[in-house]
């Protein structure tokens, strides 16, 4: 559970409402009796790209073991990277198909970076930096120029041009080329936007209800004085485990679904 | 504008929660009589259900961003 001393001051550092819009972190709560006042306010600034670095690193200390002394009969953390990698291929093998092996390390990356990210906002003094829509729009536009990449070299810039005009043939289809031209560009540029719109909303809504709950929880027991409140947002908090999972796990199936739209495949088109 | 507001934006997001939740139910349902009746395809029909989940919840998550934009003008 949170400590309620950070609850009250959530509920101090809320907004005019009274109920806090997010819990403090590290950077907000103790940084400025850590830090001289210069680099407390810096750090707390840039506390979001400072925690998203951190799971960034963590993610790159677990891979890492997991990766280093390979056995032939894994055990412990490579077992558990090796069963996750696994279950990854077979579920996005059904959308790429044959290309898999191709995309399996970026939308993997993806996947378990936004994993620890969603996750961080659980832990006390963290924050989730995926709250933030400048992470996820940097996310979705890494992600849109992966797809124009990959596009560009499937097709070459000439194909790719033709498949955006819904690659037309014969009279009618080269007259309706230049209506098809703004709907793709648009359904193109829409996409790294609702990517990240998507995983930001779902991910600070979270955040925003444990935050209220546990200020609600603080300030249920705040005529006592006492030093704990009730564990209100305890509920959820799991819901929060669960929605960044399945969030998390959204959004490179999704990235992969744009992906196979631009791939030469012949059979599994999937028009989502 | 001030009273106009803070009636109107609980109710973008009651609206959008309860337009999301008819399609995701119908999406469900559907997908779980699916998986009923061909067990073995329920890791591909589970698969487009999340997808399609994902774009119908958007449209939520796209009526709380509004809200939380507006929300600095009340």
């Amino acid at each position: 559970m949170i400590p309620s001393f950070l609850a009250f001051q959530a509920v101090g550092t809320g907004a005019e409402h009274g109920v806090p819009v997010e819990l403090p972190d590290f950077f907000s709560a103790v940084g400025p009796g850590l830090f001289p006042p210069g680099l407390a306010s810096f750090l707390d600034a840039w506390a979001v790209n400072i925690f998203a670095l951190a799971c960034l690193f963590a993610l790159a200390a677990v891979l890492l073991r997991g990766a280093a002394g390979q056995k032939d009969v894994p055990r412990g953390i490579q077992n558990a990277v090796e069963a996750l990698v696994e279950w990854f291929q077979g579920v996005l093998g059904e959308i790429l198909g044959r290309h898999t092996d191709r995309f399996i390390p970026f939308l993997g990356t993806l996947f378990l970076f936004i994993v620890f990210m969603n996750l961080a906002g659980l832990i006390p003094l963290f924050r989730a930096p995926t709250s933030q829509f400048e992470i996820t729009l940097s996310l979705a536009i890494v992600v849109f120029l992966y797809i124009q990449a990959t596009a560009v070299r499937s097709f070459g810039l000439r194909g790719y041009l033709k498949h955006l005009m819904g690659s037309p043939e014969g009279l009618v289809g080269w007259l309706l080329a230049p209506m098809m031209l703004p709907i793709h560009l648009v359904s193109e540029i829409a996409r790294p936007f609702s990517l990240a719109l998507r995983l930001f909303g779902n991910v600070m809504g979270e955040d925003a209800l444990i935050a209220a709950f546990t200020g609600l929880g603080v300030m249920a027991l705040g005529f006592f004085d006492s030093p704990v409140g009730l564990p209100l947002g305890l509920p959820f908090i799991f819901l929060a485990l669960l929605f960044g999972m399945i969030q998390a796990f959204v959004f490179p199936l999704l990235s992969a679904v744009y992906i196979s739209q631009v791939l030469p495949s012949e059979g599994d088109h999937c028009h989502a | 504008m001030n009273n106009m507001l803070s009636l109107s934006l609980p109710l973008t997001v009651a609206f959008a929660a309860i337009a999301s939740a008819i399609g995701l139910a119908m999406a469900i349902s559907a997908a779980m009589s699916a998986i009923a009746r061909q067990p073995e395809a329920a890791g591909k029909i589970q698969n487009s259900m999340v997808i399609g989940c994902a774009f119908i919840e958007a449209l939520t998550i796209y009526a709380i961003v509004v809200v939380f934009i507006l929300q600095g003008k009340m």
